[in-house]
């Protein structure tokens, strides 16, 4: 089948290729011409494990075609169209629908771009006054940075939100290989399917942000937040899931969904009383390692050098947006304290985002970076972290602070190796 | 040199001025206005964003230029030139009076420690407007007290409020809050409110010994030791911002020296907030909107210097006000903004006016024989309206006003949602301004007259008053109102021949409550107190076991 992606976001990364494995015939369109290049130089847009060696081979076998998107070119005209762009994108899909609505072949336009709950059932209204014969449906992203490629090929879940049943049974053939094991589509209508997306990222964000305030509790009644967390996990009623405490949530994903949920609830004249507290408490979470670092020398910080480990918003991805890590930075920066940052993917994107508006050391070693530090912070927990050698590391810094954002240490096997620790919400 | 002054009621031109004022003083303005019809024309002047219509004054032509005469025989010209050299102008003290120094623009080379200390505040406001001015546990600042009284209140707290639609440039505002009463209504409320790790206390005093406001900054340091834990040098360094003339002193009680920022002793108190005692407006609308509104003060500083009497806004004033006081026999006036921002002012005005010239002694220390400045009061224009406009219209006593309104108003990017409703509330208040004055002036001259009226709905009109017109209310024209209100203040000094720039009624008072502590700890120890005191000390004694 034709089929269309439009967007520079992972999700349509993930679906182009996804899509173009399973046989179909996919033209991407990419509207930014930075990604746009990348992708003509056989990058992938955005490392994903395995998706950049998936991407290159569908497009040695002909099945994935890369193309700029521009409002006044020609567009191709396929049966499908998977609408990915940026969240709240909301003219460029309105155009590129209307385009489409021209066209003969189009059936069926799919919108994964997460947007205010009435934003599809708008586009769908401009579709049937423009007299076109395609229905329209939504999927909405639920890719996971980090495993995206799985995610979408595995799904726990499928939101599909419909209201017309030739729609249901394209998307849902479309969608077919992804869903051999078990049937996990759940069918709702266009404006649920929207709204479930972003209740699902309020219930995770809220969860995130309520152990990050029993943490800060934590270590006023002299208890370790780890041993609470496990207790809760315990119980099934609670589960495991989204119960880590730490330097607060960041990426384009869970943070935009949330204030994106706010705008809906505002947009209804309907307060969003807790979820302002969600984000508010995640906020001041990005900056509890700086608050530590200038604890512990009592707000005396000109001068001093600080180590980043971890600038990605999560690992196993290149992306900073949000990041904890962007926050602390600038507030180092403003305080007259030297910064050096390791990172296994994000450093270009940091050193994008930074501008050269202050200083800011980017190591490829992760010791190397921590040289002649007065502390280290640790907010990404990429896996080359988690057992450092720790007589080096003892070596490098010169004051042996350990400020563990991710709570990935045993605090008394670190204190043992001749360091001071501090997580977050543990004694 | 600075000028010696004569005895003002010998001069011919005041003898021919309280001639004009027997002969004209049952002249109607509502006759003026009809015999004159270009009198607007006459009596008005605009410059620096401020258009000033004073033709609702009882004066004509005649009466003005022997004002303005009456201005050079009082050598206000040498005065100005004093004022603008740095002469010892203010007499009692022995010091200068170099307010317009604070905003001299940096581009002249002038005042280099002026805009150095202008330089050091403007690194605090964008550290605490960006977030990174950071409490002793590294929490954001969201909260500034502001703990000053008098000049280092009053100023700040008016300008704040008049500036709030302008957001500065770049970062997020703080909450300002304001504690000045010695009693310590204002700072319990205040600490009880507010979280100590994200508070910052700014101590404003030019001497540093102002007992009012040492009081409240020690009971908000007491406040944040306890939430601490202990005081240390972190919470002072983090949590206290000192403002004053006296390094030494400040250094003394605890203030950090990096967070002492400075000014002269020759900047008075009701002069400063010009200086880093501005510092909650420069907080309110950053430092390049502080800058503009010293630009603003600037050009009125040069108005005043370069135009001729006839044309300068704050000699006319002056003038008019000595008409009105001195020749009128008027003893009161109202000041009355027709934009609620502005509803400080009058508080503001009140410190300025009548602290610098409530005075019954020369400059040579002969006692005066003529009235020196009325009793000022007001309260927001149309608010007033519901409470003392009915003396105005119908009391007995004559009431100079000055009714203040801006041009443009909500047009700024805030207020794009209700903008209609708000403009036409602007309008609805600026009609009200209007009809008032008109009504004040004209009496019931400006009702249909086919309607008779019974006694006691009747308007006999012909209540002077100025309007004073903003473009809009920017930093910019705030600061030319600001100067121009001094400025106005200086010229009256000058004429009546007395020192605007000292304060020694306020002194003893604060000697006096000293020795009263002691009666209070022990009223029977007390010897020589009136009746009255004793017996107002006792029963408070008396009530508190």
């Amino acid at each position: 089948m034709q089929i269309s992606v439009y967007g520079d976001t992972l999700c349509a990364q993930v679906t182009a290729t996804a899509l173009a494995q399973t046989g179909h015939d996919v033209y991407w369109y990419v509207t930014d011409m930075g990604a746009w290049n990348a992708l003509e130089q056989g990058a992938a847009i955005y490392k994903e494990p395995g998706l950049r060696f998936l991407l290159e081979e569908q497009r040695r076998s002909g099945r994935l075609r890369y193309r700029l998107y521009s409002e006044s070119k020609r567009l191709n005209d396929s049966r499908v169209v998977f609408l990915a762009v940026q969240p709240g994108k909301v003219s460029l899909l309105e155009s590129i629908v209307a385009h489409h609505a021209a066209m003969p072949a189009f059936e069926l336009a799919v919108t994964q771009t997460v947007c205010a709950v009435g934003t599809s059932e708008r586009l769908r209204d401009g579709l049937v006054d423009s007299g076109s014969r395609a229905e329209l449906a939504v999927m909405p992203d639920m890719t996971q940075a980090g495993r995206a490629y799985d995610a979408f090929t595995r799904p726990d879940c499928i939101l599909i939100g419909h209201e017309n049943e030739e729609a249901r049974v394209l998307l849902c053939e479309i969608m077919r290989p992804y869903v051999r094991t078990r049937d996990t589509f759940r069918h709702m209508s266009l404006r649920e399917a929207e709204f479930a997306r972003l209740a699902s990222s309020g219930i995770l964000a809220t969860r995130i942000s309520f152990m990050n305030e029993m943490a800060q509790l934590a270590e006023r009644v002299d208890v370790d937040i780890s041993v609470i967390r496990e207790a809760l996990a315990a119980d099934s009623r609670i589960g495991s899931a989204y119960l880590y405490p730490g330097c607060g949530f960041g990426g384009p994903g869970l943070s935009g969904d949330v204030m994106s949920l706010v705008d809906t609830l505002q947009g209804y004249d309907a307060h969003a009383g807790l979820l302002e507290q969600v984000l508010a408490i995640n906020e001041r979470q990005k900056e509890v390692l700086f608050r530590k670092f200038w604890q512990y020398y009592g707000g005396n910080v000109v001068g001093k050098r600080v180590v980043i480990w971890g600038a990605a918003f999560k690992p196993g991805t290149h992306r900073v947006e949000n990041s904890p890590a962007l926050k602390v930075i600038e507030a180092l920066w403003a305080q007259g304290v030297q910064v050096a940052v390791h990172d296994p993917l994000a450093l270009p994107e940091l050193s994008r985002w930074a501008d050269g508006r202050g200083d800011l050391e980017l190591y490829k070693d992760q010791y190397m970076a921590a040289a002649d530090a007065d502390a280290l912070m640790l907010f990404t927990e990429w896996k080359q972290y988690w057992s450092p050698e720790w007589a080096r590391l003892r070596g490098e810094l010169r004051e042996p602070l350990i400020l563990d954002g991710r709570n990935i240490y045993d605090p008394v096997f670190v204190r043992s190796q001749g360091f001071q620790y501090k997580g977050v919400g543990r004694i | 040199m600075v000028p010696e002054q004569d005895v003002l009621t010998v001069s011919s031109i005041w003898a021919r001025l309280e001639q004009y004022a027997q002969q004209h003083r049952h002249e109607h303005l509502a006759d003026m206005f009809e015999a004159d019809k270009e009198r607007f024309q006459h009596f008005s002047q605009s410059d620096c964003g401020l258009l000033v219509d004073y033709s609702k004054q009882r004066l004509n032509t005649d009466i003005l230029s022997l004002l303005v005469q009456l201005a050079d025989e009082r050598h206000l010209g040498h005065w100005i030139e004093c004022l603008f050299s740095g002469q010892r102008v203010n007499c009692t003290e022995q010091r200068s009076a170099m307010h317009w120094r604070l905003r001299e623009p940096s581009t002249t080379g002038a005042s280099p420690e002026v805009h150095d200390q202008l330089d050091a505040m403007g690194a605090m406001v964008d550290r605490i407007l960006t977030g990174q001015w950071r409490g002793s546990q590294g929490d954001v600042i969201t909260d500034v007290v502001n703990v000053g009284v008098g000049g280092s209140e009053l100023g700040p707290l008016m300008a704040a409020a008049a500036l709030h639609s302008s957001m500065p440039a770049t970062g997020k505002r703080p909450r300002l809050h304001f504690a000045s009463s010695m009693d310590g209504s204002q700072i319990s409320q205040i600490l009880h409110d507010l979280d100590p790790r994200t508070t910052l206390v700014l101590v404003s005093s030019k001497s540093f010994t102002t007992i009012d406001t040492l009081h409240n900054a020690n009971t908000a340091r007491a406040w944040l030791a306890r939430a601490f834990g202990g005081e240390s040098e972190a919470m002072m360094r983090c949590h206290f911002i000192g403002i004053s003339s006296n390094a030494a002193r400040m250094t003394d009680w605890g203030i950090q020296p990096q967070n002492q920022l400075m000014f002269w002793e020759w900047t008075g108190g009701r002069y400063s907030l010009w200086s880093a005692i501005g510092m909650p407006i420069a907080l309110t609308v950053g430092m390049d909107g502080f800058r503009d509104m010293l630009a603003g003060a600037h050009a009125m500083d040069e108005h005043f210097r370069s135009r001729r009497w006839a044309e300068n806004i704050p000699v006319l004033l002056g003038l008019v006000d000595v008409w009105n006081i001195n020749f009128l026999n008027i003893t009161a006036r109202a000041v009355l903004p027709y934009d609620g921002r502005l509803k400080h002012l009058p508080a503001y005005l009140e410190q300025l006016e009548m602290e610098s010239n409530g005075k019954s002694v020369s400059r040579a220390g002969k006692p005066l024989e003529y009235n020196t400045c009325p009793v000022i009061w007001g309260e927001v224009g149309p608010n007033a309206q519901h409470a003392f406009f009915q003396l105005l219209h119908q009391g007995t006593l004559p009431v100079a006003c000055e009714f203040l309104m801006t041009a443009r108003r909500y047009t700024e990017q805030m207020h794009s949602a209700s903008a209609k409703e708000l403009e036409g509330q602007h309008r609805l208040s600026n009609a009200n301004c209007l009809a008032q004055s008109r009504l004040l002036a004209l009496g019931e001259r400006a009702l249909d007259p086919k309607v008779a009226l019974p006694p006691y709905k009747r308007y006999r009109g012909n209540q002077p008053s100025t309007t004073l017109v903003l473009d809009e209310l920017s930093p910019r024209t705030l600061g030319a109102l600001l100067a121009m209100y001094e400025h106005k203040v200086f010229v009256q000094a000058v004429i009546w021949g007395i020192n605007p720039f000292d304060q020694w009624g306020v002194e003893m008072g604060k000697l006096i409550a000293t020795d009263m502590l002691d009666v209070l700890a022990d009223p029977d120890s007390a010897s020589g107190l009136d009746a009255s005191s004793m017996a107002l000390a006792r029963h408070i004694v008396g009530s508190s076991l």
